[in-house]
């Protein structure tokens, strides 16, 4: 084996792919080789940087999210016709249950979906506010003000988002970003009130389960109101838009701003 | 065997459901969990390929629904994390193919040009450059990768991923051979970076 022999082999050979003649081979002229050697010094220590030092970028968890809401569970196969006759009397009788109790069960089980699914919406958006606070680059553009922020959205996102609060003394607009809810991506708009962290989510409304029942009414609009580990959350929807606000301030604080935020008068 | 569904459960963990077999769901399971396992490596190779997080997500995002809707191509007994990463790279470059024919998207600085102009057998003498890749910091040697070609990126990364070279070679479309040289002319262009990014 020549020097360039070996050089263009030594990766294989560090990896154990070579087979046990060329194996021998490689190290036998290793062996003799200082040139060689210290090229095989100079692969290992490329194969330590790769493997040690490159970084790694996992997907986020939204992703993992979003790639499980995008397979859906399949649809349950037709198997009646496989010895039907032996279930058509018990099949009868089930059927006649199911009549009587079918309508109370698919309300109950309608009713606990729909609250699963609002739940979940919350419990995004919470996640989303908390990725936010533990990023080391939370914002992709920083605050000049709204007229910076809006424009540096557009190509970024399949839509526009239509926020009016330019921020103030007492709610500071911070930056921007884009982020997901759900399925889908979001316009991410970072306040601060004091010390604390405000985010505004703002996606498209369509397809996600917005309650209907129990709502806050604030400034011509009608919101959820609720909390999770200690973040309070409020959604409401304008257009074709949602919004999400999370934050850790005093509920009465953030109520303040939905109104501001998506004044009905807009 | 093919991938029929990805099931959320309780604890909003999702879980791969498998079909093909009417009682194959306890065998299958383990290879589908193995799909979904998969994720980090698929996003991590489009976030080298794309280089950027959006595009990335959108990439990954794509080759799962590819690969749902390509299921019954998947053979089973042979590499899943092959064949995934194998969609994966087709879509970045059909989705390129598509961009560059798009007057209102510049030029594709993620996609290098295919050769780096370094031979295999550049070496640098032993001690110094030893010395050099010792000295060089995570940014640098991602900031050197991405200045290789996607073919460069591709190669490394999937061996990295512990393919064999057969395997490089489905996903990347080429003979065995091709893979051995390929990947000896991307670590030897990947040196000749690092060499700069050292001094």
């Amino acid at each position: 084996m020549t020097c360039d022999d070996v050089r263009m082999h030594l990766h294989d050979y560090q990896q154990g792919r070579l087979g046990p003649q060329a194996q021998d081979a490689v190290r036998a002229h290793l062996d003799g080789c200082g040139d060689c050697m210290r090229a095989d010094a100079v692969e290992q220590e490329l194969t330590r940087l790769l493997e040690h030092r490159l970084p790694q970028h996992p997907a986020s968890l939204a992703l993992k999210r979003r790639i499980a809401a995008q397979w859906a569970p399949p649809a349950a196969r037709p198997s009646w016709w496989r010895g039907w006759r032996s279930w058509l009397a018990p099949a009868l009788a089930a059927a006649t249950v199911i009549v009587v109790a079918a309508p109370v069960v698919h309300y109950e089980q309608t009713a606990a979906r729909q609250a699963r699914e609002q739940s979940a919406m919350v419990t995004e958006a919470v996640n989303d506010h908390l990725r936010l606070l533990a990023s080391q680059h939370p914002l992709d553009i920083e605050s000049g003000g709204l007229h910076q922020v809006k424009p540096w959205f557009a190509g970024r996102l399949d839509f526009a988002p239509v926020v009016t609060f330019e921020g103030d003394a007492d709610f500071p607009l911070k930056g921007g970003s884009v982020g997901y809810f759900r399925d889908r991506k979001a316009a991410v708009f970072v306040y601060a009130r004091r010390l604390h962290t405000i985010t505004l989510l703002v996606f498209r409304a369509d397809g996600l389960p917005w309650p209907s029942r129990g709502l806050t009414r604030m400034g011509g609009l009608e919101t959820t109101v609720t909390s999770e580990r200690g973040y309070n959350v409020i959604l409401w929807r304008r257009g074709e838009l949602g919004y999400a606000l999370i934050s850790d301030v005093d509920p009465a604080e953030l109520k303040q701003l939905p109104a501001r935020i998506t004044p009905a008068s807009s | 065997m093919v991938i029929r569904a990805l099931h959320k459960t309780k604890g909003s963990i999702p879980v791969l459901l498998w079909a093909g077999g009417e009682r194959e769901a306890v065998d299958v399971s383990a290879l589908a969990n193995q799909a979904l396992a998969y994720v980090d490596a698929l996003h991590n190779l489009a976030r080298y390929l794309t280089g950027n997080e959006t595009d990335a997500e959108d990439l990954v995002q794509e080759t799962y629904a590819r690969a749902l809707r390509a299921e019954h191509q998947f053979t089973p007994g042979t590499n899943l994390k092959a064949w995934l990463f194998r969609i994966l790279r087709n879509t970045f470059l059909s989705s390129y193919r598509r961009r560059r024919n798009d007057p209102t998207v510049g030029g594709l600085d993620t996609v290098a040009a295919p050769v780096e102009g370094v031979e295999s057998t550049d070496w640098l003498l032993g001690d110094v450059e030893l010395d050099r890749l010792r000295k060089v910091v995570a940014d640098e040697i991602e900031a050197a990768l991405m200045t290789l070609s996607e073919e460069s990126r591709t190669v490394i990364l999937l061996d990295l991923e512990g393919l064999t070279e057969v395997e490089v070679a489905d996903v990347v479309g080429c003979a065995v051979g091709t893979v051995k040289s390929r990947l000896a002319r991307a670590r030897a262009a990947l040196r000749q970076k690092l060499k700069d990014y050292a001094r």
